[in-house]
């Protein structure tokens, strides 16, 4: 019996912190530019993507860079994708909600083929650090558990990015109140360019370890953490960081309860189905404003 | 019976009570104001009358029926409009079209009713709109979007009209033209509320005057006596004042 | 501080650079050009002119007006149209084929429209519903027999994309924008699922072959695709410029002013479903009965939602005809233009295309040259 529920608590914690990390940077780009961004998913896609390339070898026979070097670099490409993808695109179409949301979502497509285009449509496996061991009687990756640390480690880190430095006081503030945040100085452009940077790199991130295992990469793999990415932000309220990391594990420990439960198969219907519960119930989820027209 | 009876009306956003326990009743053919300081609740009250808020406790009856919980549009088909404090106009369409919407029936089969273009004039002229029918609202100065505002809501035919500070950004001379439009729309049988946070601009075109303060009715009566009434007085001072 | 203000230049430059690229292209090119053919095309639009004001008169309260120029360029299209297996076997190419399958997909176009671009309501989902009219039909052809006549498989189609739309709708449309859009992308992600999850009763990844084509002579194809697509072109132009229309339009500009207005948003939000669903229905059925193919991958995968939504974002969200033309531009791209290239970097460079529209003409490609040329003749503004 104990055995059974200290698979799930360690299980759920794994995969929790994961969805956290995918959650926190889309409510933060929300939050601070009333964007959703729908390309989102395939950030994450990115990563995991940029990742392989730089660790095995798909392309280049000769390029294997190793774990260690590859992990800060596809955290760095994939923040400066999402800072090009601001800069780039939806700078110039902000002003507009429901053009930025064709935009990203054309984005996410349009990288989606990319992937397809250059590497295919299988799936590929791979792990960040090889090799098993027991926590608490659970077997658990080191891949997993390396991806718990650094969740943490991000989450500690942006926390202390946005409370401590002027430059996070700023992004904490425009997410708050955006035209208080210009009334005092606050540059709001670079605000919002920032943030996207960093959301790239939590998304980032968030790919590497997301697919540790199962499931693999695939270029389709963009549709599922948007999705969940949604569903978290939606119940830990848009906008807000701590309701997000809240949500992930709320979601995250009800996924490996179902799965637990009922099996694998039941995992992506039943996250879709929590959402459209929260959304009839809760629009405005636990923490966070209700999403305003204009 | 009254038209409008309001009893026990409050509202609360969470901890802050915008709406205390107010009561009040407005009978056919008055023109009512509702005045205090900024911040005393008066647009809520208009906004718990209109359905846009969910009443915390109270209820709101009109032309017989309890319409506490009833959805905004039902409340105007019922035969109350109102004009908001900010405008609201839509963009893209002109005047004439702007006032047009608002004849619509609330019908997903009617394809080709509404008003026809004689009566959207005449619901134009009747705030001295008819000339400027094709222009854009955001061709029009302040005070003439602020009469397209009226346009609509009149062009709902309503019995009960609440106008929020329709005299806010006027000057002298717009706001005497207001208030004898106002009057004539009185004439022609509908009763009015009007808030404003100014007695000077009712004084002359009110029945009665009701005075809130901190979301509770403070005073209520003719606008000689409220004038005078030193709780009210008190109020203005220590509030933000006229 | 220096730093800090080169940002914020930055921040308000990227609207200058595109005002001042604007601009550039506006007189080193459009100008130029646009004299010449308005020289050319003014004559035309005089001609025309009669014409024009008489259709006004009757029915241009039923579906807008036109100028003289732009009545003449409707009527061309449509005539070139129906003549298109005259001269399409010509072009280099399968055009007759693209042709039918671009009319069938203009229809998705018009339809998404009429519901996501009149209301503001983005709607992710569309190809649920014409993938529940595609399965309907395939459905009753292997389970009930292949011989159903179409008098009975047709309504039962296009009823299940409506009953697909209620049943999305009606939960969805509580919600405001972007809930709305994620319940729909829900929708079809679950729909996919679905079919590959009770594959046996749903096909799974290879669907049904079972369905009947309506004939594989490519110029009789063709007319069975197009006509049906004229006919809801003309009825969702009624409905888009009838009062309904007007309502639609005032839920995108401003939803508090309609129910101000004492009109019901939520009836008007799911009668805006009602009238996609139903030529999302007939749009499904002519797919399904094009080539007697039903697949996910046809019908409901999430990638064809959005090329509908590309096709109407290039010819011009909001107008119902306009994306006619950009599903036409699209699929024309797709199929015939693009031919040679790969299919990754053919679609790759279809959404970047969108993309440059979305950026540069956010109000369509095909809308503009309607303008465009309704502006030649002078006395329209």
């Amino acid at each position: 019996m104990s055995e059974w529920l200290f698979r799930i608590v360690i299980n759920g914690a794994m995969i929790s912190a994961l969805y956290a990390l995918i959650a926190i940077g889309f409510t933060m780009i929300f939050g601070v530019g009333g964007v959703l961004n729908l390309a989102h998913g395939a950030l994450i896609m990115a990563g995991a993507y940029v990742f392989l390339f730089l660790t095995r070898t798909i392309f280049l026979e000769a390029v294997a860079l190793p774990v260690l070097v590859a992990v800060p670099l596809t955290v760095a490409v994939v923040a400066g994708l999402s800072y090009g993808l601001y800069v780039g695109l939806v700078r110039y179409v902000e002003d507009d909600v429901v053009i930025t949301f064709l935009a990203t979502v054309i984005v996410a497509t349009a990288l989606t083929e990319l992937v397809l285009g250059t590497l295919g449509d299988q799936p590929y496996d791979f792990t960040v650090l090889a090799g098993t061991t027991a926590v608490l009687g659970t077997t658990v990756s080191y891949t997993e558990l390396l991806g718990f640390v650094v969740s943490w480690f991000a989450i500690g880190l942006l926390w202390y990015y946005v409370t401590q430095t002027d430059g996070g006081r700023s992004i904490l503030a425009t997410s708050m109140s955006e035209r208080g945040a210009h009334l005092t100085g606050v540059d709001v452009g670079s605000v919002r360019a920032r943030t996207w940077l960093i959301a790239g790199g939590l998304a980032g991130t968030a790919g590497i370890f997301l697919v540790g295992g199962d499931p693999s990469a695939t270029p389709l793999m963009w549709l599922h953490p948007l999705a969940l990415a949604f569903i978290i932000v939606v119940i830990g309220g848009i906008g807000s960081i701590k309701g997000s990391i809240v949500a992930a594990y709320g979601i995250g420990y009800l996924e490996t309860l179902t799965v637990e439960l009922l099996g694998q198969g039941f995992r992506g219907i039943l996250s879709l189905v929590v959402l459209v519960v929260v959304l009839l119930v809760l629009p405005q989820g636990l923490y966070g404003r209700e999403f305003v027209h204009g | 019976m009254s038209l409008l009876s309001v009893e026990g009306l409050t509202k609360r956003f969470g901890g802050l009570v915008a709406v205390d326990d107010v009561s009040f009743a407005v009978e056919a053919g008055e023109i009512v104001g509702l005045i205090g300081p900024n911040g005393a609740g008066k647009s809520t009250v208009f906004d718990c009358l209109m359905g846009v808020h969910d009443v915390t406790a109270g209820e709101i009856r009109f032309d017989g029926a309890a319409i506490t919980d009833w959805p905004t549009h039902r409340i105007v088909t019922h035969g109350m409009a109102r004009v908001s404090q900010e405008s609201n106009p839509i963009g893209r369409y002109s005047v004439a079209a702007n006032i047009r919407l608002f004849t619509l029936p609330n019908s997903v089969f009617s394809f080709h009713g509404g008003a026809s273009d004689a009566e959207i004039a005449e619901y134009a002229a009747r705030v001295d709109l008819d000339g400027r029918l094709d222009e854009r609202p955001g061709e029009l100065p302040h005070a003439d979007v602020r009469r397209l505002e009226i346009a609509k809501a009149l062009a709902t035919e309503p019995d009960l009209l609440l106008l929020d500070e329709p005299f806010a950004g006027m000057n002298q001379a717009e706001i005497r033209t207001l208030s004898e439009q106002i009057e004539s729309f009185r004439e022609a049988g509908t009763t009015i509320v009007v808030v404003d946070h100014n007695m000077g601009g009712l004084m002359d075109l009110v029945d009665r005057t009701l005075v809130l303060h901190n979301g509770r009715k403070l005073a209520a009566g003719e606008p000689d006596d409220i004038v005078a009434n030193d709780a009210v007085q008190q109020a203005y001072l220590a509030g933000e004042g006229a | 501080m220096a730093d800090a203000e080169g940002r914020a230049e930055g921040a308000e430059g990227a609207a200058a650079v595109l005002a001042r690229s604007r601009s550039t292209l506006r007189t080193s090119v459009v100008r130029p050009v646009g004299s010449v053919a308005t020289r050319l095309l003014e004559p035309l639009d005089r001609a025309a002119s009669p014409a024009a004001a008489a259709f006004n008169r009757s029915l241009g309260q039923y579906f807008g007006t036109v100028t003289g120029l732009q009545l003449l360029v409707l009527i061309t299209t449509v005539l070139a149209l129906f003549a298109a297996p005259l001269w399409a076997p010509y072009i280099v190419g399968n055009y007759l084929y693209t042709l039918a399958i671009a009319c069938v997909w203009a229809i998705f176009a018009m339809a998404w429209d009429v519901q996501s671009g009149y209301t503001g309501y983005i709607s992710f989902g569309h190809s649920a519903l014409s993938g529940a009219a595609g399965y309907a039909t395939a459905l009753l052809v292997v389970n009930v027999g292949p011989n159903l006549p179409l008098w009975v498989t047709i309504p039962v189609s296009v009823l299940a994309a409506l009953v697909v739309g209620l049943v999305v709708g009606l939960p969805a449309l509580r919600l405001q924008g972007p809930y709305f859009s994620l319940i729909t992308f829900v929708a079809v992600l679950l729909f996919y699922r679905l079919t590959i999850g009770f594959s046996e009763f749903l096909g799974g990844e290879t669907g049904f072959q079972e369905v009947q084509a309506f004939t594989y002579d490519p110029t009789l194809r063709f007319y069975y695709m197009l006509v049906p697509m004229l006919l809801v072109a003309v009825g969702l132009t009624f409905v888009a410029r009838s009062n309904v229309g007007m309502v639609f339009v005032a839920i995108r500009e401003n939803e508090s002013a309609v129910a101000a207005a004492g009109l019901n948003p939520t009836a008007f939000k799911l009668w805006s479903f009602v009238m996609s669903a139903i030529p999302m229905g007939i749009g499904g059925v002519l797919l399904a009965h094009f080539s007697g193919n039903v697949t996910p991958s046809s019908f409901v995968v999430v990638n064809n939602s959005i090329e509908m939504i590309a096709m109407a974002v290039l010819g011009g969200i909001g107008s119902v005809l306009a994306p006619i033309g950009g599903a036409f531009l699209f699929v024309i791209l797709r199929d015939e233009v693009l031919h040679g290239v790969g299919h990754s970097l053919r679609y790759f460079t279809l959404w970047m295309v969108v993309l440059a529209v979305l950026v540069f003409a956010r109000d369509g490609v095909i809308r503009r040259l309607w303008h465009a040329i309704g502006a030649i003749g002078g006395d329209s503004e």
